[in-house]
């Protein structure tokens, strides 16, 4: 059975059909990697799984659980509920900058108070060994690169042991020299098995880590398949163009 | 001009001086959480809360303090009816209209605050599972009042030397004494002290102010 399975998403800002039915599953430990040309409604759906953007019409269901289904959403605990199965990765990282960089992988876990004070600093710690910023534990986010905070904001999202990671262009704000760490990490989270939703722009990533890809273009689902089938023979003519221009 | 002119003076415009400090602190301690709730009511989505709100801010920011301590101090009293009821000690009178006046500055200069927070904030706190309490305790509140710090130095140095204003209403403050000193004696020097002694209650609000933004530098 899917993790994650969405059925005929819709949604519209005023007469602008962002999302046009939308239909996709995830397998658990499957790693998807999610491409088309900007303003084609890939962060909007990427958002709308982790209840940023409500849909106006269509299904998603998480685990076996409804966070929406035929457009009727959950009641707000079992949104709650649902969303605390998933971790998201943000473009501009939105870390804490007022928090250290071990407050900013603690808070979360502290409020929510299911686990000991002790617990809790072990899998910071952990974690922050798992990136390789054991050193950088007590460093305000300011004070590190861009590479370094986006390999924080991935840990602060494990510290609550997703099911699901999403990611929304996770290196698109990154100088090209820093995409590498970013990238790695995310590679290593793929050889442990989690399952992954990530848009992206780095066409490498796609074709080595990802097992399926999935091609969106003005709202729609072009086409999908794996990165073998997706890169060397694609079917449609507008993912021919795209990967023509984002290949070059 | 001797030396011990100057010690004669100084007693009376140092008592003076407590009378401002004293204010001032009133003021800002008062203020400041007054403004803070002030800002939450106008952001408030209870439509007239947030109007109510919004309507003191612009009144209190758009009329004069002055023209608003001689309201406390002797408009009130005039009211019929309850006007009887509303003689306050002047000093209580003057606390109550620099704190009214100085929680609306303090309200907008959190709004301002709380604006510059990017909406990334808000979607983190989100989906790393915190309530909205949560959320604004412990992730907006803390970076607003960051942001905040320089204006409210800003305003409080201001608040320092609008205690002046105390003299329009009568409260015997640093200034009061220096205008009798400089009537009674014929002399400028003591604008001159008053001066200084403003100079240096500036000063060392300053200093706290420039250690409170190093400390929450968060680098
Ligand atoms: N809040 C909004 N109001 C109006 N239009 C929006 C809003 N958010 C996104 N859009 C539009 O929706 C479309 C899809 O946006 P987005 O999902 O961000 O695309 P992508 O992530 O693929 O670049 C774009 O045309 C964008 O301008
Ligand atoms: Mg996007």
């Amino acid at each position: 059975m899917p993790i994650i399975e969405i059925a005929n998403l819709k949604k519209s800002y005023g007469n602008l059909d962002v999302l046009k039915q939308i239909t996709f599953d995830v397998n658990k430990n499957d790693v998807v990697a999610v491409i088309g040309p900007s303003g084609s409604g890939k962060s909007t759906m990427l958002r709308s799984l982790v209840y940023l953007e409500k849909i106006d019409d269509g299904t998603i269901c998480v685990a076996g659980n409804h966070l929406v289904k035929d457009g009727a959403y959950a009641k707000p605990q079992e949104i709650k509920e649902i969303n605390a199965k998933m971790g998201m990765v943000f473009q501009h990282f939105n870390l804490f900058p007022h928090l250290t960089v071990k407050e900013n992988l603690e808070l979360a876990p502290k409020m929510l108070k299911e686990e000991s004070p002790a617990q809790i600093q072990q899998r910071s710690s952990e974690l922050l060994k798992k990136i390789g910023l054991t050193d950088r534990a007590t460093a305000y986010p300011a004070k590190l690169s861009g590479g370094q905070k986006q390999r924080v904001a991935i840990a602060r999202a494990l510290m609550l042991n997703p099911e699901i990671l999403l990611f929304d262009e996770p290196t698109s704000a990154l100088d090209p020299e820093l995409t590498g760490e970013v990238l790695n990490v995310m590679k290593d989270l793929a050889e442990e098995h989690m399952t992954m939703i990530v848009v992206t722009h780095e066409m490498g990533f796609a074709k080595e880590v990802a097992n399926r890809v999935i091609f969106m273009d003005n709202g729609e689902i072009v086409e999908s398949g794996s990165p073998a089938e997706l890169f060397t023979n694609p079917k449609n003519e507008r993912t021919k163009t795209f990967l023509k221009r984002s290949l070059k | 001009m001797s030396f011990d002119y100057l010690i004669s003076i100084l007693k009376p415009m140092l008592e003076g001086a407590q009378m401002t400090v004293l204010l001032f602190i009133i003021a800002i301690v008062v203020s400041i959480p007054l403004g803070f709730i002030l800002t939450l009511s106008a952001g408030s989505r209870f439509k007239p809360l947030s109007l109510i709100a919004q309507g003191y801010i612009y009144v209190m920011r758009g009329t004069p303090l002055l023209l608003q301590l001689l309201f406390i101090c002797f408009g009130l009293p005039m009211i019929p009816v309850v006007g009887e009821y509303l003689v306050l000690d002047r000093f209580v009178a003057a606390c109550l209209g620099f704190i009214l006046n100085y929680a609306a500055y303090f309200a907008e200069i959190f709004r301002g605050g709380l604006l510059a927070i990017d909406k990334g904030q808000y979607e983190a706190s989100q989906v790393l599972g915190l309530n909205k309490w949560q959320t604004l305790t412990k992730v907006i509140l803390p970076q607003m009042f960051r942001i905040a710090l320089p204006s409210v130095a800003n305003e409080s140095v201001t608040l320092v030397k609008d205690t002046a204003l105390l003299y329009a209403v009568a409260v015997p403050e640093l200034l009061h004494f220096a205008q009798t000193a400089v009537n009674r004696d014929f002399t400028i020097v003591p604008f001159f002290v008053a001066g200084i002694i403003y100079l240096i209650m500036t000063l060392l609000l300053t200093m706290v102010f420039k250690w409170l933004e190093k400390r929450f530098k968060f680098e």
